[in-house]
């Protein structure tokens, strides 16, 4: 398994190279990251001389408008030559093929990859491989991993994004208040629902509006004996502005094995006390309106 | 050319008949599997039978939802499920799992496969992608607007469906897990809490920022895109969908009516007028009971297209009475009582060839022949004497204050 990171900040670059196997980057038309295009050359430059895997992010749906923008990124995507690009939109297979990087692409489906048979399906069509949903248990990751080869991705820590939408809730929420405020691309903001108390990180960019989860999502218990049946394992460090906090945790899932597992996780949770969950790898999300 | 299709939602079976009644072109129906709107999916395999056999009846098509996002157990079964449906003649699957297009084209091979907006198609490279897949129609994102569905179309040769009335996901849908954390209901196997229509305090850091009079909410008013079916048509969209398969009869009824006599009209004459569009919407508005908008039709939705000061749906009661037939000896109709009404009350009854008739109730009676003055018992069959010969599937309604 790779071990790879969302990178959000360059400086981060420095500390954590040699900690993990690679780095995730993009930039505004289509991801919450906001690097130029020079930006990128130069983590691209960094990455190859420090031997780091370097991928590009399209992270979010492109409307019709948008086509020609795909495009033009598309040929800076070719110039930069990553390992592999995530992909969210079904219209970026048919975009991939005219700049040849069609066998580079990796499917995040986000929400409804959940199965080994559509994880399967999309591997016939010659992308490099899938990333698969959030919403399900160990047991089916293992399954999927069975029956695809290996050839899945997955989120192993960081806040997970619960919610997308092309609607701009914090835009037309102040709007309605009216109320002026600093809120655009700032991802100190959360939302606590009225009956409950989980505080839920909110984004609003460009493109729409973004929430994520309230813990962070680990699996340093599960990770090791999963490893073999990952391609590439994925820290998620949106929302997480503690660079220390990063670095351990990067340190810790490289380090991380069989016989220290329960010391690593112990020792995180306690020096970096945020809330902390292993999603639904033992939970099922099944439940019917009457339960 | 062929005429663009007017497709309704049905909870049951008797909704799936109104609608085909009232003018539908197809009808999409869930199964008790598989289907994501899991507490609306009341046919079984012989109710999905029956109803195949009735809209062939009316040269209607039949869909089945297939659509949530599967995982590995929710398999169990689905050849066996996907080749009755095609033995029984259903004409399409409405499906969100990619993997069953080629397992559809195997067991029932007549059977067409339509992709869901759960996968939330905004482009035509997305579109021809799909079609290279093998998909027979692809259901448009909710978040593209008219122009941009003028230019897909204008640039793929596979049909087009697009919604145009009724409840909207205030996220994308399918890439919405809201309801997954805070309930555990899985919001893409039919358990979806709508917790996109609650209400939630909003901080920055430990500041609270948002208004404790008018907390923040993501909820959307419905959708409704009356004012641009004639552009649908011109640019050869293939299906009108219309959503609501939690919807009452009435609503299935009155929308249905609505936009078939509306599309019948833009066909026969070439267009429609302003004065006929606002009769349009005012006769939606009779089945309305959350506020409507054109979503993003007309491009970005901003804060008058979001409702922050209600959770949901409010309830109307207008709707009164159901009819099932008419004694023409005795000039009274047979009705299924459906909210409180009351002798010498202005009504008005519609149905698929009856026009917003009215006339004043003089006298009704009970089971027994006894006159009563007030029918408050939902579900009670009585009789109504209405000057004019009323059939099934007729509904009657209290006339709107505002029609005075």
């Amino acid at each position: 398994m790779e071990l790879l990171v969302t990178l959000r900040k360059k400086e981060l670059l420095n500390k954590i190279g040699s900690l993990v196997d690679g780095v995730i980057v993009g930039e505004h038309f289509t991801s919450g990251y906001n690097y130029t295009d020079d930006d990128l050359k130069s983590i691209r430059d960094y990455c190859y001389t420090a031997r780091l895997k370097y991928y590009i992010v399209l992270d979010n749906f492109i409307t019709e408008d948008e086509e020609m923008m795909l495009h033009k990124y598309l040929d800076l995507i070719a110039d930069l030559d990553p390992d592999g690009i995530f992909f969210h939109d079904l219209g970026v297979m048919e975009a991939a093929k005219v700049h040849g990087l069609f066998s580079k692409l990796i499917y995040d489906g986000k929400t409804v990859l959940c199965n080994s048979l559509d994880s399967a399906f999309m591997l016939t069509k010659g992308i490099d491989s899938v990333m698969i949903s959030r919403e399900i248990t160990l047991e089916e990751i293992y399954e999927i991993a069975k029956n695809t080869d290996g050839r899945i991705n997955m989120q192993i820590f960081g806040h997970q994004r619960l919610s997308y939408s092309r609607r701009k809730f914090l835009s037309n929420y102040f709007h309605q208040i009216n109320k002026k405020y600093d809120y655009l691309n700032k991802e100190s903001l959360y939302l606590i629902e009225e009956q409950r108390d989980y505080k839920m990180p909110i984004v609003e960019d460009d493109n729409g509006t973004y929430i994520y989860s309230d813990y962070i999502f680990e699996m340093f218990l599960e990770i090791s004996d999963l490893r073999p049946y990952l391609k590439r394992g994925i820290i998620e460090t949106r929302f997480i502005d503690n660079d220390n906090f990063l670095v351990q945790v990067c340190r810790d899932y490289h380090r991380v094995n069989d016989s220290n597992k329960e010391f690593i996780r112990d020792a995180l949770l306690y020096n970096y006390p945020y809330e902390y969950s292993t999603g639904y790898l033992y939970q099922k999300t099944n439940k019917t309106k009457d339960e | 050319m062929n005429k663009i299709e007017l497709l309704a939602p049905a909870k049951d079976l008797k909704k799936a008949k109104i609608a085909i009644m009232y003018g539908a072109d197809a009808v999409y129906v869930g199964g008790k599997f598989y289907s994501l709107r899991s507490r609306a999916s009341n046919f079984d395999l012989e109710d999905l039978k029956e109803l195949s056999e009735f809209a062939k009846k009316y040269s209607a098509k039949v869909y089945v939802t297939v659509n949530i996002v599967f995982h590995d157990d929710d398999y169990y079964g689905i050849k066996e499920y996907l080749k009755y449906l095609g033995d029984i003649g259903i004409d399409a699957v409405i499906i969100s799992s990619l993997a069953l297009i080629p397992i559809v084209k195997k067991v029932a091979p007549n059977m067409e496969c339509h992709i869901s907006t759960q996968l939330s198609s905004l482009n035509s490279s997305a579109v021809r992608t799909l079609q290279s897949f093998g998909a027979d129609r692809i259901v448009l994102a909710r978040e593209a607007s008219m122009e941009q569905i003028e230019r897909i179309s204008n640039k793929v040769d596979v049909p087009l469906e697009v919604f145009i009335h009724g409840g909207m996901c205030s996220n994308f849908s399918g890439r919405c897990v809201l309801s997954n954390r805070m309930t555990l209901r899985d919001a893409n196997r039919g358990g979806c809490a709508h917790s996109c229509r609650w209400k939630y305090r909003l901080y920055d850091k430990d500041k609270l920022i948002s208004d404790p009079d008018c907390l923040m909410s993501m909820s959307s008013k419905d959708l409704r895109a009356s004012a641009y079916i004639e552009r649908m048509i011109r640019c050869r969209v293939a299906s009108l969908k219309i959503e609501g398969r939690m919807k009452s009869e009435y609503y299935i009824g009155q929308v249905v009516r609505t936009y078939r006599k509306m599309i019948d009209e833009i066909y026969a004459n070439g267009y429609l007028s302003n004065k006929r569009l606002a009769y349009y919407d005012e006769e939606l508005s009779k089945a309305e009971n959350r506020p409507s908008d054109d979503g993003f039709l007309s491009g970005d939705c901003d804060n008058s297209k979001h409702l922050y000061g209600v959770n949901g749906a409010g309830v109307t009661h207008d709707y009164v009475a159901y009819v099932h037939g008419y004694d023409d000896e005795k000039n009274k109709a047979i009705v299924e009582v459906k909210n409180v009404f009351v002798k010498s009350e202005e009504l008005e009854v519609f149905g698929p060839d009856l026009d917003n008739k009215r006339f004043v109730l003089e006298h009704m009676y009970d089971e027994n022949g006894e006159e009563i003055v007030l029918a408050n018992k939902p579900t009670q069959i009585i009789y109504l004497d209405i000057p004019f010969r009323v059939d099934e599937p007729a509904m009657i309604r209290k006339v709107a204050h505002h029609d005075h």
